[in-house]
């Protein structure tokens, strides 16, 4: 492929979902069908043109002028695999929101436009190539993703406040850390960016690196920042949840790698900074903020009640995984971080599409309302079940992977405490997910749901290609690792041996071959299932022929545990809950308040007469100003 | 070379599980006669899974419930290829320490999946003592499994057993991590004062309170596999394996046989007090020999 086309690929890229959710807008008020058509085609369309780009790296495109600068857009392999993230799962998600967003509960054309305009702002994210495209994108992603928060209903605005407030924030930090850039360069092209934190001092390089990261970190939801994410991914609607927490999150994760190994490299912050355990001592508070983020994060997990909420914990605790991996700076621990995102990205993804499916089938995402689904709804249990290995961590599914090379690279370092979180987290995930599938599929059948039927199949779709894609990665990493692997040499990385099956040795401290542990399973399996066949045949019984100690158990009974599942365990963990970073925010936003309210009556009387004096004394100052031939001074 | 290798794919199971039935044999003698009772025949542990396998009416409350049992024993005899038995190292080449910790857990989940689809509370509040219980003795399991892998700088478990070569047992190195690993692996094993789980008198046996028949028979089964993989686990680890099988079951007999001891004389721990005590004393324990390994 030569440059030219590539150049205008890339532009193509970029302009699909914008054009696809205007015209979808518009198509909608004509009829919906066109509407959810044009969605499709122009969703379709990007994962298309993803392919088209694959493999090509190329720096600088410069395209048009906004406001006198240029928008600049770069390509590489670490770029590729978080397009493919942002446009496969997209596309993904329009199919699944067309089975369940509904018509008559509320007006779905700008949904569509603005589900569109998000994919469109994260591949600008991922392709631009200087900092001032990625903080226009970055700007449209989170409004537009705030507008399908609130899309959720009631609760959803305040959660939706919350988030945009949160990513204002965050936005102000990259922004002075863009201005404090463009002082010294006058150019915010990546490559300008390094050469500028090269060679300035070692503070102001600090400085504009962690102010960077405070804007990413509220998007990637790294605890202390990540409050407003339980919220607005259980509030929002159940396809936008995926996106969020599947999709939306990576961005943190991908600038974090930009300024990390494209802004501040290893090399410099190895001269910049002393080290701790090898590590650069950045790198390494970055890495404990992802430590306690995957504890911490985990341990609420397992004390919601509250499928999504579940579900949204996780997802702090997952991404602490790609954060600590991305900051470990060895070619295994970013490599596994990068794969954790692409397999997080699809079994969080999955999990979110499955929980919807129960939420559109049944209209609750209350645990202790649910169970006993598995036999209503045999397929969305299967695909829960595959995300749920495959975030436990267990093999043979991707999740397994990723976490074993992010477990190798800390080992590899030494950094033991680490590495301890790591493994708590990692068996913290069987508890809650556990808690997941046992609450909605297992335990007593409602008699309210008695007539449950699976989703329909233009929403089944979506979690049959997420699963499997999760089952291939997690028996094939080699796949992945092709692309991976390439764009970690891209950054200047050794890189690392894998097959398509695992590692070999020496690699890591151990080697893996995962195709010998799915075989052995599967033989185990049927071996052990054709001795099961062997012996007298089995008879079904009804849920209500129960054990229950004499007991009669009938219909109106309810004969279930699953509401504060882990309560003992709660007991324990009691203590770590007495501290709450959300109750120092809140308790920084009353002061606020106070101050505002003590101070700013003074001004704001609420009195006409006051504030028509207000106006008098500035058209005087005013007047005077003019008189004066505009010097007041 | 083919034929070795078929039947050692065929034996080694088996092997497991006549080692696991051996001790369940001789816990179902020794514990009576520390109680000073008689206690059944010896051969009473295959007369009951005989009789639970041949049993006419099997009921199921589903295709997950009978699907759990068949999943747990899959689970188990997997994990018996991935830990070096005696001298043969099998499959361990491919899976290291690291991911033998998440292939030994296959087993146990599925069982966990079955339990849960018998619509009984007695099963779920029985898994979630499990899970409870594994996430406390987990803490220090791997605290002292980074501290060997540290110790030997490798996490391959056949060169972990190569540097252990002539009685230079890890127990002997790393004191402290071999008595949390033995405190771990008791916990593991639901003995006394760990037997939350199934704990008769208070959850009904727990996940199995539903299963009867081969459903039951299978589990049984399950069971000797598992007193099989830990203690073998253990073995490796700190006990420096075995040049033959004579030696390594000589070795995973003697762990064996104390545990039992222990097994007779201890009470029942409360869920959460059996956490709390795996997060005291085995981890501050673990985390102070994880220290001197790194200084050293």
């Amino acid at each position: 492929m030569n440059n030219i086309s590539v150049d205008t690929l890339i532009k193509v890229i970029v302009l699909t979902p914008f054009v696809g959710g205007l015209l979808a807008f518009i198509g909608g008020k004509i009829h919906r069908w066109i509407r959810f058509l044009i969605a499709i085609v122009f969703s379709f369309a990007s994962v298309f043109e993803t392919f088209m780009l694959y493999n090509v790296s190329i720096g600088n495109i410069h395209w048009g002028s906004l406001f006198g600068s240029e928008l600049v857009f770069q390509t590489n392999p670490i770029t590729w695999l978080f397009l493919f993230i942002v446009t496969g799962m997209s596309a993904l998600i329009v199919l699944f929101s067309i089975g369940d967003m509904e018509e008559d509960k509320m007006k779905l054309d700008s949904y569509y436009m603005h589900l569109l305009f998000v994919e469109g702002a994260m591949a600008g994210i991922v392709l631009a190539g200087d900092l001032i495209t990625f903080f226009i994108f970055w700007e449209i992603m989170s409004w537009t993703s705030y507008f399908l928060v609130i899309y959720g209903g009631k609760k959803s605005l305040d959660a939706g406040y919350k988030y945009i407030i949160m990513s204002v924030i965050g936005a102000y930090a990259m922004f002075i850390a863009m201005a404090l850039l463009y002082g010294k360069a006058h150019s915010l092209v990546y490559a300008d960016v390094a050469n500028v934190l090269a060679t300035s001092s070692p503070s102001f390089t600090i400085w504009v690196v962690v102010l960077l990261a405070i804007g990413l970190f509220v998007k990637a939801a790294v605890m202390p920042l990540h409050t407003w994410l339980p919220d607005a991914h259980s509030e929002a609607p159940s396809p936008v949840s995926p996106l969020l927490s599947g999709v939306l999150i990576k961005m943190g994760a991908y600038g974090l790698f930009i300024v990390l190994y494209a802004f501040l490299t290893v090399n410099l912050a190895g001269k910049i900074m002393p080290k701790v355990f090898s590590t650069p001592v950045l790198l390494y508070i970055i890495q404990w903020l992802a430590g306690l983020s995957i504890v911490l994060a985990t341990f609420l997990a397992i004390m919601q009640e509250d499928a999504k909420r579940l579900l949204a914990y996780s997802s702090i605790s997952q991404i602490g995984y790609v954060v600590l991996g991305i900051a470990t700076a060895t070619s295994l621990g970013v490599a596994g971080g990068l794969f954790h995102a692409l397999n997080h990205a699809i079994f969080k993804g999955l999990l979110f599409l499955a929980v919807g499916s129960v939420i559109y089938r049944t209209g609750t995402r209350n645990l202790s309302e649910l169970g006993g689904l598995v036999k209503k709804m045999p397929f969305t249990f299967v695909a829960l079940l595959v995300g749920i290995i495959a975030l436990a961590g267990v093999p043979p599914m991707s999740g397994f992977v990723s976490k074993w090379m992010i477990y190798e690279a800390l080992l590899q370092k030494k950094e033991v405490f680490l590495l301890i979180m790591a493994f708590v987290g990692s068996t913290g995930a069987f508890l809650y997910v556990y808690r997941l599938v046992h609450s909605i599929f297992l335990g007593q059948l409602p008699q309210k749901y008695e007539n449950v039927k699976d989703v329909p199949i233009i929403m089944q779709i979506p979690m049959w290609v997420l699963a499997i894609l999760t089952m291939v990665f997690g028996v094939m990493p080699g796949i992945a690792m092709d692309v991976i692997v390439k764009g970690i040499e891209f950054f200047g990385f050794k890189p690392i041996a894998y097959t398509l099956y695992g590692f070999p040795a020496g690699t890591a401290m151990g080697s893996l071959k995962v195709i010998n542990i799915v075989s052995v399973l599967m033989i185990a399996f049927i071996a052990s299932w054709i001795f099961f066949l062997l012996f007298s045949k089995t008879r079904k019984v009804s849920q209500y022929d129960n054990y229950a100690a004499g007991q009669v158990v009938t219909p109106e009974l309810k004969y279930n545990y699953s509401f504060g599942f882990y309560m003992s365990f709660g007991r324990v963990i009691k203590p770590i809950f007495k501290w709450s970073i959300e109750r120092v925010y809140n308790y920084w936003v009353d002061a606020c308040k106070i101050f505002g309210d003590y101070y700013m009556r003074r001004v704001y009387t609420g009195n006409l007469g006051t504030y028509n004096s207000y106006i008098l004394i500035v058209v005087t100052i005013a007047a005077a100003a003019i008189l004066l031939g505009g010097k007041l001074w | 070379m083919v034929i070795e290798k078929v039947l050692m794919a065929v034996g080694a199971p088996l092997i497991a599980f006549a080692i696991g039935l051996s001790f369940i044999m001789l816990k179902r003698k020794v514990v009576p006669r520390i109680q000073r009772r008689y206690g059944p025949p010896v051969i009473q542990p295959i007369y009951d899974v005989l009789k639970l396998l041949l049993k006419e009416e099997n009921i199921s409350h589903g295709i997950i419930f009978s699907l759990g049992p068949i999943i747990a024993v899959a689970g188990s005899i997997l994990a018996v290829f991935f830990i070096p038995m005696g001298g043969w190292n099998m499959l361990s080449g491919s899976a290291d320490l690291i991911a033998l910790l998440y292939i030994m857990a296959i087993g146990s989940l599925g069982m966990a999946l079955g339990a849960g689809d018998s619509a009984n509370p007695n099963a779920s509040i029985g898994i979630s003592r499990a899970l409870t219980l594994m996430f406390g003795y987990d803490l220090p399991l791997v605290i002292i499994v980074i501290s060997v892998a540290l110790y030997y700088n490798t996490t391959s478990l056949p060169d972990i057993i190569a540097a252990q070569a002539h009685g230079n047992w890890t127990a002997w190195a790393l004191p402290l991590a071999a008595i949390v690993g033995f405190i771990v692996v008791y916990g593991a094993l639901g003995e006394h004062p760990f037997d939350i789980i199934t704990a008769p008198h208070e959850v009904a046996t727990g996940p199995m309170v539903e299963y009867g028949g081969k459903h039951l028979g299978l589990l049984m089964i399950n069971h000797a596999f598992h007193i099989y993989l830990e203690i073998a686990l253990f073995v490796d680890l700190f006990l420096g394996g075995g040049s033959n099988l004579l030696e390594f079951y000589v070795k995973m007999f003697v762990v064996f046989f104390i545990m039992i001891f222990f097994d007779s004389v201890f009470p029942r721990f409360r869920i959460d007090d059996a956490v709390r005590f795996y997060w005291k004393w085995p981890a501050i324990i673990a985390l102070v020999n994880l220290v001197i390994v790194l200084v050293r």
